[in-house]
């Protein structure tokens, strides 16, 4: 069920729904990263200031883009990185392939980057005749398994791990086990090998701090580590708005993210970045370029509401939270961004029309919003994108039906006539399939409440 | 072509924000931080150091126990972060042994500057990393911490360690040890 469209998540969320074991790994992905977020946002007696410090922060960020762009531009140049600006996919991949070929490249390794997967860029460097190689352990495995990701921060969460095992013993050789830490130290040894041969080493970004050019990326696992420092060559690709004022705003970011990702107080590693090495005998590799990618973040600027989309931190706790991907997990979306934030910013990352069903894969419960670290108001931003999307949409016949219930509504009498009228017809007259399909519609009660108050 | 994708993307920034109606939400505005209460740091960061699987030990003669550490775990090989081996070499050692130059007690993590640890890999890849940190360069908090690392012009490379490499990629089943150390020392040196 790899590579599904967002023009048909209708019929892809029903596939997800039919699929018991999918559901199973949702129910405890979702329900344990759920419960481990309330406990590390509980255990901060300023969470909620914490939540508006960075949505501030990001607001300031936003509306002065450019200016803090140039600065930090300017200051990660002036310690020895190469800064590209790139404004669409193809432009960054081709930015990264020349950065590669011209270095007659053969092994590339990549930590996990959903702007990397936005842009498609192994697709890009396999075609030019490079060997690259996830090292992350979910994107290794989802990578094994030629499928796309279908969780912000847990790429493999919809796979168990007895499809893990065969998936290993059948693509490394690994003796057949479904033992977790056996699984690990296999692609442990794997990947190892994969480090020592790299040429090139690409990267994410979490944060690019304008005061100091310096780039900051988080992680568990330590294969970021490696893949900034074993090779001669990083690269490291950022969307444009992941740009922050001030090193010292990172303590309100550093706080959010960890917490509402994964629960943890801080992740295993955090690794500063400023510019290249100081001697050519340190440690490190001798050449640091920073891709900046817009494809379409610009576009967003333009309305406050759409803005609020380039705030997120890729946390992905609204996934975990929204009752949508808890019951029909990441694939469905056919996006790289998946659950409620993916529906608002793939719409407008890829073209409206090419995920028009996106913006309706939500009951507008609000959970996404009450747990997002920097308060998006991701429901006001699913319902701007559906006025965008069908401003005047719905049949002739809905728009009377509308229209009349209006009319009942408003007056007392008709609606009383409505009310007895309804509970005969009720048992009479069948109710549209469309409105019933997805609903219950409860049978009107034999005596009504003004009847009972009489 | 570089140069006309930078004009570009900042042209799309500011025409758009331009372009943009005033936002009808009132802005939000944060209330003053709350600032943590202090405790022993020390204590607290041995606990920190414990929450997330690390080992932990305060002590007086920090040589010592690193001595018994190293006959414990039969190191063979040991890699300093002051004299490494050249890093494609490192992936042979069964032990790294790093200072820090801070470390937060409220999380646990020892904070590696670029300018004293030359070779942080030697806290990465062996199975195992001893770190020896100073007690007075403990820090309550993480903003004391950032706070620090702007006294001076900042490094090329900061690494920030809290506890043991781990992973939950596999049903979500811890696993320790994944691309970095499965064990980590912190030796709390107290004697100064």
């Amino acid at each position: 069920m790899n590579h599904l469209s967002s023009e048909t998540f209708k019929e892809n969320a029903r596939a997800a729904l039919a699929d018991v074991q999918l559901r199973g790994a949702l129910k405890n992905a979702t329900s344990l990263f759920g419960d481990r977020r309330k406990a590390a946002a509980a255990s901060l007696p300023n969470w909620e200031d914490l939540r508006s410090q960075a949505r501030a922060i990001k607001d300031d960020v936003l509306l002065h883009l450019d200016r803090y762009l140039e600065e930090f531009v300017r200051n990660a140049e002036s310690r020895g990185a190469t800064v590209h600006w790139a404004r669409d996919a193809a432009e960054a991949n081709s930015i990264i392939c020349g950065l590669a070929t011209e270095r007659a490249a053969r092994i590339v390794v990549k930590s996990k980057s959903m702007t990397t997967e936005e842009t498609h860029l192994n697709d890009a460097l396999e075609a030019a005749g490079m060997q690259v190689v996830e090292t992350d352990l979910g994107e290794y495995i989802i990578q094994l398994a030629h499928e796309p990701p279908s969780h912000i921060i847990a790429p493999a969460i919809h796979k168990t791990r007895q499809q893990i095992g065969a998936l290993f013993t059948a693509e490394l050789g690994m003796r057949p086990t479904d033992n977790v830490d056996q699984m690990t130290s296999t692609a442990r040894m794997k990947l190892r090998d994969r480090f020592a041969a790299a040429d090139v080493g690409i990267s994410g970004v979490n944060f690019a701090i304008a005061e100091t050019g310096t780039i900051v990326i988080v992680e568990n696992e330590g294969n970021i580590r490696l893949t900034t420092s074993l090779p001669r060559l990083h690269i490291a690709v950022m969307g444009i708005e992941k740009v922050i004022p001030r090193f010292n705003d990172l303590d309100v970011f550093l706080k959010l993210l960890p917490r509402s990702g994964t629960g943890q107080r801080l992740t295993t590693y955090q690794s500063f970045i400023t510019g290249t090495k100081r001697a050519s005998t340190d440690e490190g590799p001798d050449e640091l370029h920073i891709v900046l990618l817009d494809n379409g973040r610009s576009r967003m600027l333009a309305h406050p509401v759409t803005r609020q989309s380039l705030a997120c931190i890729r946390c992905g706790a609204c996934l975990n939270a929204c009752p949508v991907y808890q019951q029909v997990g990441g694939h469905a979306y056919g996006s790289v961004y998946p659950g409620p934030i993916g529906a608002v910013i793939t719409p407008q990352l890829m073209g409206i029309q090419k995920a028009a069903q996106l913006p309706y894969a939500s009951s507008l419960c609000g959970a996404c919003r009450e747990v997002c670290p920097v308060k998006i108001d991701i429901p006001r931003l699913l319902l701007h994108l559906r006025g965008e999307i069908s401003p005047r949409k719905g049949s002739a016949t809905e728009r009377l039906a509308f229209k009349m219930w209006a009319r009942v509504m408003t007056s007392p009498s008709l609606y009383r006539l409505s009310s007895v009228a309804g509970r005969i017809l009720q048992r009479v007259m069948p109710i549209s399939r469309a409105w019933t399909n997805g609903r219950d519609l409860r049978p009107i009660e034999s005596k009504s409440f003004h009847d009972l108050y009489e | 072509m570089s140069n006309s994708a930078r004009e570009s993307i900042l042209d799309s920034i500011r025409t758009h924000l331009a372009a943009s109606p005033p936002a009808d939400d009132p802005p939000v505005t944060p209330a003053n931080p709350v600032i943590p209460s202090k405790s022993d740091p020390v204590n607290r960061f041995k606990e920190s150091v414990e929450s997330v699987s690390g080992k932990c030990i305060i002590t007086t003669d920090a040589a010592d126990v690193l001595k018994q550490i190293l006959t414990d775990l039969n190191a063979q090989r040991i890699a300093y972060s002051d004299n490494a081996p050249n890093a494609h070499d490192i992936f042979s050692y069964d032990v790294g042994i790093s200072t820090a130059q801070a470390a937060i007690a409220e999380t646990g993590t020892l904070v590696l500057d670029s300018d004293c640890e030359r070779h942080r890999l030697v806290s990465l890849v062996p199975p195992v990393h001893i770190a020896i940190v100073n007690a007075s360069s403990i820090v309550e908090t993480l903003s004391d911490a950032l706070t620090r690392l702007q006294k001076k012009e900042i490094s090329p490379a900061i690494t920030f360690i809290t506890g043991p490499s781990r992973t939950a990629d596999i049903e979500l089943t811890l696993a320790i040890g994944v691309h970095g150390p499965q064990e980590l020392y912190v030796i709390v040196d107290g004697s100064k």
